[in-house]
């Protein structure tokens, strides 16, 4: 028996239904699947952005970071430092302006060398761009200029969410052994170059510092995060509160990135 | 020579006794004073720097410094063989040879933090530990476990630890990449010094693996030899015999044009400036990085020869006086002596004897008194875990007097006394024998 005419006209149209459906899903499904992911190149270009978000080539920067301290047990303390980069050159010179009993001290590069000076002995000393930053959580790699691309390969690339926002996570591996951390956790939000939070691991991979960026300025159509807030995850309680305000990139005189501005500044 | 004269003016000084001896009682009190501070910063430098040396494990050190291609420094010696075949060519002999890794870390547990230097060693076998750690709590047993961590009084205080607690330290590695290690407490041990207790002793091996180096690579050769004194010698001819094998060193007799403190850090500090393949030496002693401590000693030793020179100003003026008062109630006396033909440099000479016998018996039991003293003080135990234990020995107050230093007090006591006694002894030979004889005075 045949079936009626409708009754066939009725199977086409569901077949029809169902090729396009599975059209639909044939198409649908690859591009979902596209745009959930991102390759290693293009997590590596990621990483490049982000760079170049806070670096000023060509420029020269300046900020006044605000650092608020907070460790169990003990008074919160303020540490204010203005900062100087001229990224082109790799210099920078800081200039501690609080707490009373450390303002006038500095961090001047010069070349590979990096020196403090202490204007009690108004002696300069040798010192280090991964020494803690006064009695801080941050460091004084975190003033100077990133270069996440050169000292790190993307090693793997997940999704997750940081707060309402969806974000790549990307796991970076140290390219050698000289840098402060072993592995970095990047987390940057999918729909722009913007990292929202940042986890640093020592070598046998323990998380040892988590630091949160909720807050970015416009600054020269970069986005510059104005407050960071990093978390000592060993001594759990230990955090500092950075805020950046001040921000510039007008051209600085050269005298500046020496040893005599520093001493000037404290006469 | 004439001998009638010492001998009267020995005769005098008998003749006033309780002047003579209130005067010699001053001069004797003030080269005690300076004699005991003499002696005691004699010992000074040799008790702390065989302290140190033995905190540290060494009189002579050996450090190694590799550079990156990036430029950077790391500290570690990775073969030693070729040191050892250095030590043996020298043909120089040490006592023992311990090797040590050190790093700078951040001691945390529950919420408190604090700085410490941990020093690596085998801590199963280290002797020197043993002998000058005192604990307070915990056993040399618990130093067995590979994790064992000594800590200091003080600082376990700071982080409310016991025996028995794990720590957590944030430290970096040779290349200066961050790391975590977890120590369990195994010991509390006394507080020696301040400088003391910044000392925290771990395991090698385990300290090792956290500043990424290898079990059987260390940062520091400790060698220990039989005499303090002989460590600069020691460490020059070890340091001619590493260069004759062609290794690279960095020099010994660095200037601290750069406003460094002491040798070993002026050697640091060349090292910014230098560019080297390979492995490249550093010898120093235990006295180049004390050398601040000699400082110290040079204080000490001016701030006693300040007190010498003003005890003896006061001192001076009393002999001045009580030689002029002599004088005058000798007047008959030495006009007598002049009538029977007693020369005026005679009369002088008497004068000086005088002060001179009595300078020189004051300085005498001065001297004997300190040295009493210093027996006596020596003998007074301040215990291995008292807070002045880097400056003693053994818990024991410690004198050395340098003889060359003692004579030269006497010396300095019996020219000022003659000083003093010149001005009445040359009035007194200036005296007319007749108008010596005629006065009433």
């Amino acid at each position: 028996m045949h079936p009626p005419i409708r009754s066939y006209g009725n199977s086409h149209k569901s077949r029809y239904t169902v090729l396009l459906l599975l059209l639909t899903l044939a198409f649908a499904i690859p591009l979902s699947g596209f745009a959930q992911t991102l390759s290693i190149p293009a997590a590596q270009k990621l990483v490049k952005e982000l760079d170049d978000q806070s670096n000023f080539p060509g420029k020269d920067y300046t900020a006044l970071f605000t650092i608020v301290s907070e460790k169990p047990g003990e008074k919160q303390t303020v540490t204010q430092v203005r900062t100087f980069r001229r990224d082109t050159k790799k210099q920078f010179t800081f200039l501690v302006m609080l707490p009373e009993v450390n303002k006038g001290q500095g961090l001047l590069r010069e070349g590979d060398n990096i020196w403090f000076y202490d204007p009690t002995s108004r002696k300069f000393t040798h010192s280090s761009i991964k020494e803690n930053l006064q009695d801080t959580e941050a460091k004084n790699s975190d003033f100077t200029a990133s270069s996440l691309v050169d000292d790190y390969t993307v090693n793997a690339i997940s999704e997750g969410t940081v707060g309402k926002y969806p974000v790549w996570v990307l796991d970076l591996k140290a390219k050698t052994n000289e840098v402060s951390y072993d592995r970095v956790k990047l987390y940057v939000r999918k729909d722009k170059a913007m990292m929202l939070k940042r986890e640093d691991y020592s070598v046998n991979g323990r998380l040892m510092r988590t630091s949160l960026f909720p807050k970015y300025v416009e600054l020269e159509g970069k986005l510059i995060a104005s407050q960071i807030l990093i978390l000592d995850e060993i001594n759990k309680g230990e955090k500092s509160q950075i805020t950046l305000t001040e921000q510039s990139v007008e051209k600085l005189p050269d005298k500046v990135f020496t040893k005599a501005f520093i001493e000037q500044a404290n006469s | 020579m004439n001998k009638v004269i010492p001998r009267i003016a020995l005769r005098n000084l008998s003749r006033q006794k309780k002047r003579n001896i209130l005067l010699g009682g001053a001069i004797a009190f003030s080269i005690m004073i300076v004699t005991l501070v003499n002696g005691f910063t004699g010992a000074f430098i040799e008790n702390v720097s065989e302290n140190f040396a033995y905190l540290m494990a060494g009189h002579v050190f050996i450090q190694g410094s590799e550079r990156t291609a990036s430029g950077k420094k790391i500290s570690a010696i990775r073969d030693d063989s070729i040191i050892f075949d250095a030590i043996a060519n020298s043909g120089i002999k040490y006592k023992t040879a311990t090797r040590s890794s050190e790093a700078s870390a951040t001691l945390v547990f529950e919420g408190k933090s604090t700085s410490q230097n941990l020093t690596g060693f085998d801590l199963e076998n280290s002797g020197f530990l043993r002998e000058r750690l005192v604990l307070k709590q915990g056993t040399w047993d618990a130093v067995k476990a590979p994790d064992a961590l000594i800590i200091s009084e003080k600082v376990a205080k700071k982080l409310n630890v016991l025996p028995g607690d794990r720590v957590t330290a944030r430290l970096q590695t040779v290349t200066g990449q961050n790391n975590i290690a977890d120590f369990t407490i195994a010991a509390i041990s006394v507080d020696s010094s301040i400088i003391g207790s910044a000392m925290t002793y771990v395991n090698l091996s385990y300290l090792n693996e956290a500043i990424g180096l290898k079990p059987d690579e260390y940062t520091s050769l400790n060698l220990m030899l039989d005499d303090l004194k002989d460590s600069a010698p020691f460490a020059d001819r070890l340091y001619t015999s590493m260069k004759g094998m062609g290794l690279q060193l960095f020099d010994r007799n660095q200037k601290n044009e750069s406003g460094s403190t002491t040798p070993f850090q002026a050697m640091l500090q060349s090292q910014n400036k230098e560019t080297w393949e390979g492995v490249k030496y550093r010898v120093y002693t235990i006295d180049d990085v004390l050398s601040q401590a000699k400082q110290i000693v040079i204080a000490l030793d001016t701030a006693s020869t300040v007190v010498l020179i003003v005890l003896f100003t006061i001192i001076m003026i009393g002999i001045a006086n009580t030689f002029r008062m002599v004088m005058y109630e000798r007047i008959k006396e030495i006009g007598t002596m002049r009538a029977l033909g007693v020369q005026r440099g005679e009369i002088r000479s008497l004068f000086l004897y005088e002060a001179l016998f009595l300078a020189l018996g004051g300085a005498l039991a001065g001297i004997i008194l300190a040295l009493l003293g210093m027996n006596i003080l020596q003998l007074i135990n301040f215990g291995m875990d008292s807070p002045a234990f880097l400056i003693m020995k053994n818990g024991h107050l410690s004198f050395s007097l340098p003889p060359l230093r003692a004579i030269g007090n006497i010396a300095i006591i019996a020219v000022l006394t003659l000083v003093s006694a010149f001005f009445p002894a040359r009035a007194a030979a200036k005296m007319e024998p007749a108008e010596a004889l005629r006065t009433l005075k």
